[in-house]
């Protein structure tokens, strides 16, 4: 298939948040989104951008069955490890069911490890559901290793309203 | 306790190697205080660091008033938006048990909040019980064990040939 990957702008945003609701739908977590396109424009294309995107684009005549020329993303960030520096953070990276197997994926990924070697990132960090198979092979065949089974690493989260208890009490 | 600061200076290196040893891998920094100084004090930081500060009189055996420290960053949830990142809290082991653990892990809540932030994630070793406790009593929850998500990474040789197309 014909694409071309290129830098996310203001325009893109319905479709960046289209993709994420479809990725979140393949986690089966569609109503965890509570993002909205404002939130995207704001976020993403101010002075201090909280993340970057990539995204893929096809020609018109090969656009999705549901008339999409916007057709895989990636949205990324650099965060900081005191040990050895600036990090890549994969936030989320997506190619349309209709779309996958023609390389895109790879392409989308090369771009970003590109990305990361330049900017002076060391490593490039991601999560992966466990029970998500093909994405697991898919990124152990290009080297990555699962940090919370080999060093067992734990991911923690607190939400808005544990964070304001958390305030109130000091 | 007696009145303790907090405040927002320079990620101190030492700090680092402390905490390094206690997760036994030390041997695993590369990064030097200058590194930590230009990434955290340009006109874009990479990081935020805050610092607790012990009156004189109550510094350290060793004779250090700065007794504890946290970095963080903020990130971005592709679900919820704005996230602030904890990517190190540490206090000095004679200092523990009084609270300042919690007091700087309340700041960086405050700080990110602020900022607009509607959730704080971090990692925890398996191993480390004190520290899981402690966080699940501040009503963390570990996504790790209850939704499976899996800490990847991708780095050295392997980023290089990513970066090159190779498979």
């Amino acid at each position: 298939a014909k694409f071309i990957l290129r830098k996310a702008e203001p325009k893109d945003v319905s479709d960046i948040l289209r993709l994420i609701k479809e990725l979140a739908k393949y986690e089966e977590m569609e109503n965890q989104v509570i993002l909205t396109e404002e939130d995207l424009l704001e976020d993403g294309f101010g002075d201090h951008p909280f993340y970057h995107c990539i995204v893929a684009d096809v020609p018109e005549e090969h656009q999705s069955a549901d008339a999409h020329v916007i057709i895989g993303f990636a949205m990324y960030y650099f965060t900081y490890d005191p040990w050895i520096g600036k990090l890549l953070y994969l936030e989320d990276f997506y190619v349309m069911k209709e779309y996958r197997g023609f390389g895109i994926g790879s392409e989308i990924l090369k771009k970003l490890s590109h990305t990361a070697v330049r900017t002076r990132c060391s490593s490039m960090h991601f999560i992966v559901a466990e029970w998500n198979k093909p994405s697991i092979e898919f990124y152990k065949r290009r080297g990555a290793s699962d940090l919370s089974l080999e060093e067992g690493w734990r991911l923690f989260k607190i939400d808005k309203h544990n964070l304001m208890k958390m305030t109130d009490e000091e | 306790m007696s009145p303790l600061v907090i405040r927002r200076r320079a990620a101190d290196a030492r700090r680092e190697t402390e905490l390094a040893e206690y997760e036994k891998v030390s041997d695993q920094i590369k990064i030097t205080q200058r590194d930590l100084e230009q990434d955290g004090f340009s006109k874009n930081p990479f990081f935020h660091g805050i610092i607790a500060e012990v009156p004189e009189h109550l510094k350290s055996k060793d004779g250090h008033p700065k007794i504890g420290y946290s970095l963080y960053f903020c990130t971005y949830s592709s679900w919820k938006g704005r996230a602030v990142y904890m990517e190190d809290l540490y206090v000095r082991p004679e200092f523990r048990g009084k609270g300042i653990g919690k007091a700087l892990m309340a700041k960086v809540a405050q700080l990110g909040l602020a900022a607009g932030c509607t959730q704080l994630n971090f990692t925890v070793l398996d191993w480390n019980k004190s520290s899981l406790d402690f966080y699940l009593k501040q009503g963390c929850w570990d996504v790790t064990s209850d939704l499976g998500y899996h800490c990847m990474r991708c780095e050295g040789d392997a980023l290089q040939h990513l970066a090159q197309g190779d498979l």
